[in-house]
């Protein structure tokens, strides 16, 4: 019996790992803090929730020596609509998944920018310019990412962002999964309807 | 396997291997398999090593890394799991201190000692090996020829990129100068041919630019010039959106566009403006690199990107080959380790199974088996095990059959000893065993009543049991025979114990054992004194009956004849009629006093058989008693009857004649003046009722109570001296006795039992 219950803990414990490529973050009673730099704003507007975020030292040393090596870099921003609950986990009303991906041509010395929102690829553009590239990996304006239709009248919501980069630059023997990946939040605003 | 369970032996199965499921330790087959299994995963893990050069550094740290990462953690947790557990195991197995329990713990560390120390080592040397050679990758050198060609190839690139920027520009500010966009296209081409003849451009493509409805720019083509070498796979389409672009006012005005053969055409936009600023047209120069070139550049591009790649991804490819490296030794680990602790098990298991078979022997469960699983020495020993227990459990059957002989036999022999006793016990004879030694071996309940001495006389001497006082006679009677005598006849004994005389018929048997040789004797006696007395007391009738029969025949003639002469001597002279007479009256006196006593002599030689009836023995007590009342002065008669006495069944004639003489006999004996006690109890566990019969008179002395009831003896003047022996008559035919003793502080007390 014993060696059942070590066994299923045994493999929950590897599928627990295999299927979360990222740390999962829960939350209390309401948006936490957040990391410095991932910057979340929401605005409410013509039946989309625009979400705005930046990503302030996203393009970091490390992947920007990545992206120098010819490397695609991409960022992932794992955007969640959430509503808050007294006493448990806040509840997530709904998910959307914007990626930005550079790379960067040595030999024409240009870099080749593209982005998707849950899959859904934009317009590619190629810049020269770094100022572009930081932009273009780290800070997204105005994205109608959410309906008000899966929101209730006068409830109150909030915007989590997770952002992780890849490469993996730090991936150590024992522990594959990332643990850079920034979290931010939004403060909590109350659907009128 | 071998079940060993708490079970009774009769319900214990011989100890067999159950059939189905076969342990995962005796089944060659699915340990065979798992073998193959991980040696398979070996050489998948060596097989994609070795081709891990092949793979992209970006595909190795993203997927292979993760998923050697879970590999490593599972056979990490694996590994420990089964270590722990074995542990944990062995520790049990010591505390608890089973059998060889030692010994497989010294083995199974023996063996992951010598598996784990050189593993360990080989990882951390093999560990340091591939960082120092991953290290070695980047070295100054290399990264200068790498990053030097690099630049050569995308300085010589930018070069005809801007040149191609440069050629663009000069045309547009010179098609600027037409009456763009209505310029006549023949001028266009004129003025751009040259470019293209003299190459400096390998195609220059010139767009008009006007305003749709919605104000977007529209690009439309007005000329295209190329060389006639130029390939013609070129996508139009690209120049296109190129155009737009810039007549968008996008500020990416150039890029490659590949070609099918190989080459690239590195193209420029630049919009023509009229003077007044207004975009008016778009024009694209295109410079063709050939395939080699654009080739070329690439490659050293390519080499340069792969060396710094690699560089940028040090450390998870060196985590890669550490983890290739960690999950081959944790492979070899898992597997030397459980091989370590199969093999232990393997060796201590049937010493194991031996030991468990050999306490359950020796609990005394002698059905165990065991099968043996190899034909080696350890199969013979198991084969001589069963043999041995086969034999220990048939000699057990026959020690158990033995025993439940002997048991039946003694529980025969202790029946018949039970029966026995019960009966030495239940008779009226006494029975004393005595050993050889002429120590007393038992004494029986009569043996002990009769001898007045406790039944438990075990052990003791003969000699000391029989020189209690009063035993004396019997004593004599014992000293002058010894054991090894030959049996004698009764004797009889006369013992005198607490005022009675006992009379006792004695016997002595030699028990003898199988050999003859004695084992000690036997001491049996009957009490015969009621014997004794119902002899005296037939005697004492017989006596009666013809004393009354020779007796009473004469005595009438002789009143008669006494009479006769009395008449006859009537006429005779008074002083011999006056002779006569007084004799005749002195003769016929006599011989009424003379028939009076013979009348006595005939109700004790012809006293009838007693008539029982219930009787309250109280009231015919008082009934009896009130007859005194007022007779004599000086006399009186206390009585106590308890209450919720039961029912007597008694003559209540004789009765009443006896309790007459014990009172008349009392009051005689205080010489008519003193105090007569009268009582009845209830002995209920006796099931008796006791009359008792006192007086404060002056008592009898010791040697003459026993005389009392004797026939003819009286120790009045007057009398028959048949008072008492009528008494005890009655008492002995109503099945009670009777006694006298001394009373308290004076007198005498009779004592008469009768049943209740």
């Amino acid at each position: 019996m014993i060696r059942r219950a070590f066994l299923a803990a045994l493999l929950a414990t590897v599928l627990g790992a295999c299927s979360a490529p990222a740390p999962a973050v829960f939350a209390f009673s309401g948006p936490p803090a957040g990391d410095e730099g991932l910057h979340v704003t929401s605005l409410t507007k013509d039946g989309q929730i625009l979400v705005s975020f930046s990503l302030a030292d996203g393009l970091t040393g490390e992947l920007r020596r990545a992206i120098d090596s010819g490397l695609p870099a991409t960022i992932t921003y794992v955007v969640e609509l959430r509503r808050p609950e007294s006493l448990w986990f806040d509840r997530t009303v709904a998910t959307a998944t914007v990626t930005a991906t550079v790379r960067f041509d040595n030999l024409t010395r240009q870099h080749q920018l593209s982005r998707t929102i849950d899959g859904r690829g934009e317009e590619p553009r190629v810049t020269e310019e770094e100022e572009d590239v930081r932009t273009w990996l780290t800070a997204f304006d105005r994205l109608p990412l959410f309906s008000t239709a899966q929101l209730e009248a006068n409830s109150v919501y909030y915007v989590k962002v997770r952002a992780y980069a890849r490469p993996r630059l730090n991936g150590s023997l024992f522990w594959p999964w990332d643990r850079g990946g920034k979290t931010g939040y939004t403060p909590r605003f109350t659907y009128i309807g | 396997m071998l079940t060993l369970r708490d079970a009774p032996p009769a319900m214990r199965p011989p100890a067999v291997r159950p059939r189905g499921r076969r342990p995962f330790r005796d089944n060659p087959i699915r340990i065979l398999a798992s073998i193959a299994l991980l040696a398979a995963a070996l050489g998948i893990a060596l097989t994609f090593a070795t081709g891990s050069a092949r793979y992209s550094p970006d595909f190795l740290t993203e997927f292979v890394l993760y998923a050697l990462s879970v590999a490593d953690l599972t056979m990490i947790l694996a590994l420990v799991f089964v270590l722990a557990r074995n542990i944990i195991k062995m520790m049990v197995e010591r505390r608890r201190g089973l059998p060889i329990a030692r010994f497989r713990s010294k083995l199974v560390g023996a063996l992951l000692g010598m598996t784990l120390i050189p593993a360990v080592l080989v990882l951390l040397v093999g560990s340091e090996l591939i960082r120092s050679n991953v290290d070695r990758w980047f070295n100054a050198p290399m990264e200068e020829i790498v990053a030097s060609a690099n630049r050569m190839a995308s300085d010589y690139y930018g070069e005809r990129q801007k040149l191609t920027s440069d050629t663009a520009s000069r045309l547009a500010r010179l098609l600027a100068s037409l009456p763009f966009p209505d310029a006549d296209p023949v001028a266009v081409r004129d003025l751009i041919l040259p470019e293209v003849v003299q190459q400096r451009a390998s195609m220059i493509e010139v767009y008009r630019v006007a305003r749709a409805r919605t104000g977007a720019p529209a690009v439309t083509s007005v000329v295209d010039v190329a060389v006639p070498s130029l390939p013609r796979e070129y996508n139009r389409a690209s120049a296109d959106r190129l155009a737009e672009r810039v007549a968008a006012g996008s500020r990416e005005a150039h890029g490659p566009e590949p070609l099918g053969v190989g080459g690239q055409l590195l193209r420029a936009a630049e919009p023509i403006r009229t003077p007044d600023g207004t975009l008016a047209g778009v024009v694209v120069a295109s410079d063709f690199l050939t395939g080699d070139l654009a080739a070329r550049s690439r490659r050293m591009t390519d080499a340069y990107e792969a060396y710094n790649q690699l560089k940028v991804l040090k450390n998870p490819l060196v985590s890669v080959y550490l983890s290739f490296f960690l999950m081959v030794t944790l492979m070899i680990l898992v597997g030397a380790t459980w091989m370590g602790l199969y093999l232990a098990s393997r060796i201590t298991r049937p010493v194991q199974r031996l030991a468990a078979a050999a306490r359950e022997i020796g609990a005394g469960h002698f059905d165990q088996r065991l099968e043996p699983e190899t034909s080696d020495e350890v199969g013979s020993l198991v084969e001589a095990f069963n043999s041995m227990a086969a034999e220990l459990s048939a000699s057990r059957q026959n020690l158990e059959r033995s025993a439940h002989t002997l048991k039946r036999q003694h529980q025969e022999v202790e029946a018949r000893r039970r029966y026995i006793q019960t009966i030495l016990d239940r008779i009226t004879t006494g029975v004393i065993s005595l050993d050889d030694a002429n120590r007393v071996s038992t004494v029986n309940n009569a043996a002990a009543r009769l001898l007045g001495v406790d039944g438990d006389q075990s052990g003791r001497p003969i000699e000391d049991l029989l020189a209690r006082p009063g035993l004396e006679p019997l004593a004599k009677l014992f000293a002058a025979g010894r054991p090894g005598d030959a049996d004698r006849p009764a004797q009889e004994v006369s013992l005198a114990r607490d005022g009675r005389e006992l009379h006792l018929a004695v016997a002595t048997t030699t028990l003898h054992g199988e050999g003859g040789a004695v084992e000690g004797r036997l001491i049996v006696f009957d009490d015969i004194t009621p014997l004794i007395r119902a002899q005296k007391v037939a005697a004492w009738r017989e006596v009666a009956r013809r004393l009354a029969h020779e007796i009473k025949n004469p005595l009438t003639p002789i009143q008669l004849c006494a009479e006769r002469l009395s008449r006859h001597f009537q006429a005779a002279p008074p002083v011999t009629r006056e002779l006569v007479e007084e004799c005749t009256r002195t003769i016929v006196g006599e011989v009424e006093s003379l028939k009076g006593l013979v009348d006595e002599f005939s109700q004790f030689a012809r006293m009838p058989a007693p008539r029982r009836i219930p009787t309250q023995l109280p009231q015919l007590l008082s009934d009896t008693l009130a007859l005194y009342v007022g007779l004599f002065r000086d006399v009186t008669i206390e009585t106590h009857f308890p209450p919720d006495l039961p029912m007597a069944r008694v003559d209540p004639e004789q009765i009443r004649r006896v309790v007459i003489n014990l009172v008349d006999n009392a009051i005689e004996a205080m010489d008519r003046r003193g105090r007569v006690f009268v009582e009845v109890q209830h002995l209920p566990v006796e099931r008796l009722l006791r009359l008792v019969v006192a007086d404060n008179g002056p008592g009898i002395p010791e040697g003459e109570r026993e005389k009392l009831f004797l026939p003819y003896y009286s120790t009045k003047r007057r009398g028959s001296g048949l008072g008492l022996a009528i008494v005890r008559r009655i008492v002995a035919e109503h099945g009670g006795t009777v006694e006298v003793t001394a009373n308290a502080p004076r007198g005498t007390r009779f004592t008469i039992e009768l049943p209740a």
